[in-house]
């Protein structure tokens, strides 16, 4: 069993698309003070952003779990928003339920999830449509272990 | 140690801060009022020797007294140069004084740059990895990659720039014209920077480079224009002065291709086409790549990056403003064809034949080796955290780090004491007071 050292909770509020990035930086910095491997860095900040912005486009506010142990790092993001009715067609990448609005800002290209997905070593998603979704991603932080 | 594009004289320094305050890696600790550099964090932009009010940064740039050594001088200027000095002045009256000052040759890379486009574009066209690809040719920018960006350093370009393939095309040339070794053949570059010079001392690829150093144009300004004013006075020269602003010069120059590459925006006729973006001063770079390194700005292609703010012709060892350079060089391009067959043709011999790919790949600089495993550095990182709620937060730099949290973070690594922050030792404000006021004569 993996030895938690390390746990902060990020608040990230929906719409707030001016503020959007803001945990995923406070995430980066903090892996890179720990000297981190900085693939595994660029991973880990990949799959904290995306999360996040899943977060600021769809729902009103999720709670985003940064946590190290000694073998991952683990981000676990949380919300009661709409749901995701088909879990399957979501992962697809270009698949993007976004609105006009936020496609003209550069964002909802369908690329969220499936970014997620080829960032992280080990994925799941749970998700009740009209009660909420939790993402729970891992990157290994030593790559070749097995776990 | 890694070596730097400048060096800090203790003996001139007076521990004034102000190198600290302007380094944007935090590279820079003031100890016992003298500054320090952590070179694993160092960039080579130079902001510290732009900052430094007690002259004690200089650039480890060549004198023209050592070139004299070898046994053929080239000299390789920067397109910068040819936008300094007053209108008069024409391309091919810099290139006379540059040989005045001692060198044999001068050689302009025009084909070198025309050659570098077209490696980079078909480097572009057939690029299936990470975007956006982000351009090399200022070390500066190579070396932020290395030090803080290391997730993105297979979309920096791996082609020499034009400086580099144009010193290897001279000593080849010379060293077969006249029988002699290439070492013997000087090649310096006339730098409108210091950062060059990392490039030439400790290329990040960790391959010698084809240069012997470089000199700034501020070491040649003078230099220059006293002997295009002697000429003038001599009579040897009646044009000069006239509205001509090329007289002389257009074969010297061929097309703009070669100017274009010193206005920061080298690229954008190049990869018309492609979706680019020109971003010139390493504040502005820093919060872009944070943007890249989050995942954002997929859908640009190229970036063409250079750290000083308007590109190389705002480098700290130029001599004009910057804007009075940069609209000469906007003139001169504008007398000058697009494109000229001279430049084509030596691209359509050269290209073929030569490899324009650095040699090795550019490797992320080695992880410290003594931070302890991941439990020893969180722990440390908690402490530093710990450390930095009873800091004032007021980041005044008088304990010799540039801000409350580096200082936490110093000491949590036991590089630093609590007692070096002036609201926790009095012995502190004292030193300082020994330093500062004191010792003042």
């Amino acid at each position: 069993m993996a030895e938690e050292l390390f746990r902060k909770a990020f608040t990230i509020y929906g719409g707030n698309f001016d503020r959007a990035g803001e945990s995923s930086t406070e995430i980066k910095e903090k892996l890179k003070d720990l000297n981190i491997d900085a693939d595994i860095v660029r991973r880990s900040v990949i799959v904290a952003f995306e999360a996040e912005m899943n977060v600021v486009m769809y729902t009103n506010v999720a709670t985003l779990n940064f946590i190290i142990t000694d073998e991952d790092i683990c981000l676990e993001i949380s919300d009661q928003g709409p749901g995701i009715a088909d879990i399957e067609q979501a992962m697809q990448e270009g698949f993007s339920t976004a609105s006009d609005e936020m496609r003209e800002m550069g964002f909802g290209f369908g690329m969220g999830l499936p970014n997620i997905k080829k960032n992280s070593d080990f994925l799941t998603i749970e998700s009740d449509v009209g009660k909420g979704t939790r993402l729970f991603a891992r990157i290994r932080l030593n790559p070749d272990a097995c776990t | 140690m890694l070596v730097h594009s400048f060096k800090i004289d203790h003996e001139k320094c007076r521990g004034k801060l102000a190198c600290m305050r302007a380094c944007p890696t935090r590279a820079i600790r003031v100890r016992e009022g003298k500054a320090e550099l952590l070179s694993d964090l160092c960039i080579d932009c130079g902001s510290c020797l732009r900052a430094c009010p007690s002259g004690a940064i200089s650039p480890t740039t060549r004198s023209l007294k050592e070139v004299k050594n070898f046994k053929y001088k080239v000299a390789v200027p920067s397109p910068v140069l040819f936008g300094h000095f007053p209108m008069g002045v024409t391309p091919a009256h810099i290139i006379e004084g540059l040989k005045s000052l001692g060198f044999d040759s001068v050689w302009t890379f025009v084909a070198e740059v025309a050659l570098v486009n077209r490696a980079i574009r078909n480097h572009v066209e057939k690029w299936k990895g990470r975007y956006p690809l982000i351009s090399s040719n200022c070390p500066v920018i190579v070396r932020l990659i290395q030090v803080s960006y290391p997730g993105m350093l297979e979309q920096l370009i791996p082609i020499y720039p034009p400086r580099e393939l144009a010193s290897r095309e001279v000593k080849l040339r010379f060293s077969e014209k006249f029988g002699i070794p290439k070492d013997e053949i000087g090649v310096i570059y006339i730098t409108s920077c210091q950062a060059k010079t990392i490039s030439i001392l400790e290329s990040a690829e960790g391959v010698k480079s084809n240069m012997d150093g470089a000199i700034g144009i501020s070491d040649v300004y003078n230099g220059i224009l006293s002997s295009v004013y002697e000429n003038q006075k001599k009579g040897n020269d009646q044009k000069f002065l006239s509205k001509d602003l090329l007289h002389g010069s257009k074969d010297l120059l061929h097309g703009m291709e070669m100017l274009q590459w010193s206005l920061s925006k080298g690229q954008r006729m190049n990869l018309q086409g492609y979706r680019y973006m020109s971003l010139t001063g390493l504040s502005n770079i820093i919060h872009v790549f944070d943007d890249i390194e989050r995942g954002k700005l997929r859908n640009i292609e190229f970036l063409e990056c250079y750290a000083c703010w308007g590109g190389c012709v705002n480098g700290n060892l130029t001599v004009d403003n910057f804007y009075v350079t940069r609209s000469k060089l906007q003139r001169l391009m504008a007398e000058l064809p697009e494109k000229d067959p001279w430049v084509e043709s030596e691209v359509e011999r050269r290209y073929a034949k030569e490899n324009f790919y650095a040699k090795a790949d550019i490797k992320p600089p080695l992880l410290k080796s003594d931070v302890g495993d991941i439990k020893e550095r969180i722990s440390r990182i908690k402490q530093a955290e710990e450390m930095l709620a009873t800091l004032p937060g007021l980041d005044c730099g008088l304990c010799g780090a540039p801000n409350c949290r580096t200082l936490a973070i110093d000491i949590a690594s036991g590089e630093s004491q609590k007692t070096d922050c002036i609201f926790y030792s009095k012995d502190r404000l004292e030193k300082l007071r020994t330093i500062h006021l004191n010792n003042k004569s």
